[in-house]
C-alpha cells in the first residue's frame, strides 16, 4: 500500500509539472510571436487544468 | 586542506561551493581518473568481491557472511520485485538487485572516512543509470504488449472524452518520456550533493572556528557535534534514495507490464 501511494505521489508531481511546462510553453511561444503578455498565464492555468483532470482520470476514477 | 591553507594565510572562511565538487585528476592530466570515476571502480569491486565472498561456502546453515549477502538479496527480491512486479518479478531481479547495490554503496562512499565523497553528487551518474531504467521498462512494455498498443495505452486512455486528449495527450507525453527519468535522476542527484555540501558547512566550519580566537574555538564543537548528527541523517538519507530509486524503478516496470494503466 505504501508503494501504491508513493507511486502516486511521484506521478502526480510529473503532470502538474508536465501540465506546466507544456501549456505554459505554449503559451509563453504565443506571448513571444504575437507580442502579447496574456498567454502565459492561460497556458499555465490550462497546463494545472488539464494536469488536474488527468490525475482525477487515473487516480480518482476508482 | 584548503580550509588549513587559507586559515594559516589569515583569510575569512570561505563556504563551500559547488568547487568542492569539481576534484583534479589522480593520475597527471588524465581526466578520466578523477575522484569518483575512480570510486565507481572501487564500488564495482568492493560489491563483486562481498556477493562473490558471501555465495562461494553456500550452506545450508549460512554464515555471518552468507547471511548479510542473502538479507540484502532477498530484500530487494521480495519487498522490491515480488510485492511491486508480481507473478513476472523473477525477469528483474538481477537488474534491481544491481541497480540498488550499486546506488546504496556509492551513496555510502559519502560517509566513510577517507573515502568521504558520494559519487552519486555528480549529475552524470544518475542520469545513466535513469537513462537504462527508461530503456528497460519501455522495452519491457512493449516487449508485452506490442509497440502500438503500448505507445496507445499511454497517450489515449480509454473512457475520456475525444476533445479532452488535446488537452491531456502532450502532458503524457511529456510525463511518460521526460519528467519520469529527469525526475528519477535528479532526485537522487540533489539529495547526494545537498548531503555533502551540508556535511562539509559543518565539518570545515567546525575546523575554521578551531582557529580563530578563543571564544570561538568553545563554539567549535558544537559545529563538529551537528557535523557527526549530519552524519547519521545523511546515513539514512543515502540508504532511502537507494531504496527510492529502485523502488521506482520497479514501479515503472510494473506499470509498462500491467494491461491497463
Amino acid at each position: 500500500m505504501a508503494n501504491r501511494d508513493e507511486n502516486a505521489m511521484w506521478s502526480i508531481f510529473g503532470y502538474l509539472l508536465s501540465g506546466l511546462i507544456f501549456w505554459g510553453g505554449i503559451g509563453y511561444g504565443l506571448d513571444k510571436w504575437l507580442d502579447k503578455g496574456i498567454f502565459t498565464l492561460i497556458g499555465l492555468l490550462v497546463g494545472i487544468s488539464g494536469a488536474i483532470y488527468l490525475v482525477w482520470l487515473r487516480f480518482g476514477r476508482e | 586542506m584548503r580550509v588549513l591553507l587559507r586559515s594559516a594565510e589569515g583569510e575569512g572562511f570561505v563556504p563551500p561551493s559547488t568547487k568542492d565538487f569539481e576534484l583534479p585528476p589522480i593520475f597527471g592530466d588524465n581526466v578520466y581518473t578523477t575522484k569518483p570515476i575512480l570510486l565507481v571502480f572501487l564500488s564495482v569491486i568492493l560489491i563483486s568481491v562481498f556477493f562473490i565472498l558471501s555465495a562461494r561456502k553456500a550452506a545450508i546453515v549460512p554464515s555471518k557472511f552468507q547471511f548479510a549477502g542473502e538479507s540484502v538479496y532477498s530484500f530487494v527480491r521480495e519487498n522490491l520485485a515480488k510485492e511491486v512486479i508480481g507473478h513476472e518479478f523473477m525477469r528483474f531481479v538481477p537488474y534491481l538487485f544491481t541497480l540498488f547495490t550499486f546506488i546504496l554503496v556509492n551513496n555510502l562512499f559519502g560517509i566513510i572516512p577517507l573515502i568521504q565523497f558520494p559519487t552519486m553528487s555528480h549529475v552524470s551518474f544518475p542520469y545513466v543509470l535513469a537513462l537504462s531504467t527508461y530503456l528497460v521498462f519501455h522495452y519491457v512494455g512493449i516487449r508485452k504488449q506490442g509497440a502500438f498498443k503500448y505507445f496507445k495505452e499511454i497517450l489515449f486512455m480509454p473512457g475520456v472524452p475525444k476533445a479532452a486528449y488535446i488537452l491531456i495527450t502532450p502532458l503524457e507525453i511529456l510525463t511518460f518520456f521526460v519528467v519520469r527519468p529527469l525526475t528519477l535522476s535528479l532526485r537522487l542527484f540533489a539529495n547526494m550533493f545537498a548531503g555533502h555540501l551540508l556535511l562539509l558547512v559543518f565539518i570545515l566550519g567546525g575546523e575554521h572556528l578551531l582557529q580563530g580566537v578563543i571564544g570561538l574555538k568553545l563554539i567549535s564543537p558544537f559545529a563538529f557535534a551537528i557535523g557527526i548528527v549530519l552524519t547519521f541523517f545523511e546515513f539514512m538519507v543515502q540508504c532511502l534514495q537507494a531504496y527510492i530509486f529502485t523502488l521506482l524503478a520497479a514501479l515503472y516496470i510494473a506499470g509498462a507490464l500491467a494491461d491497463e494503466h
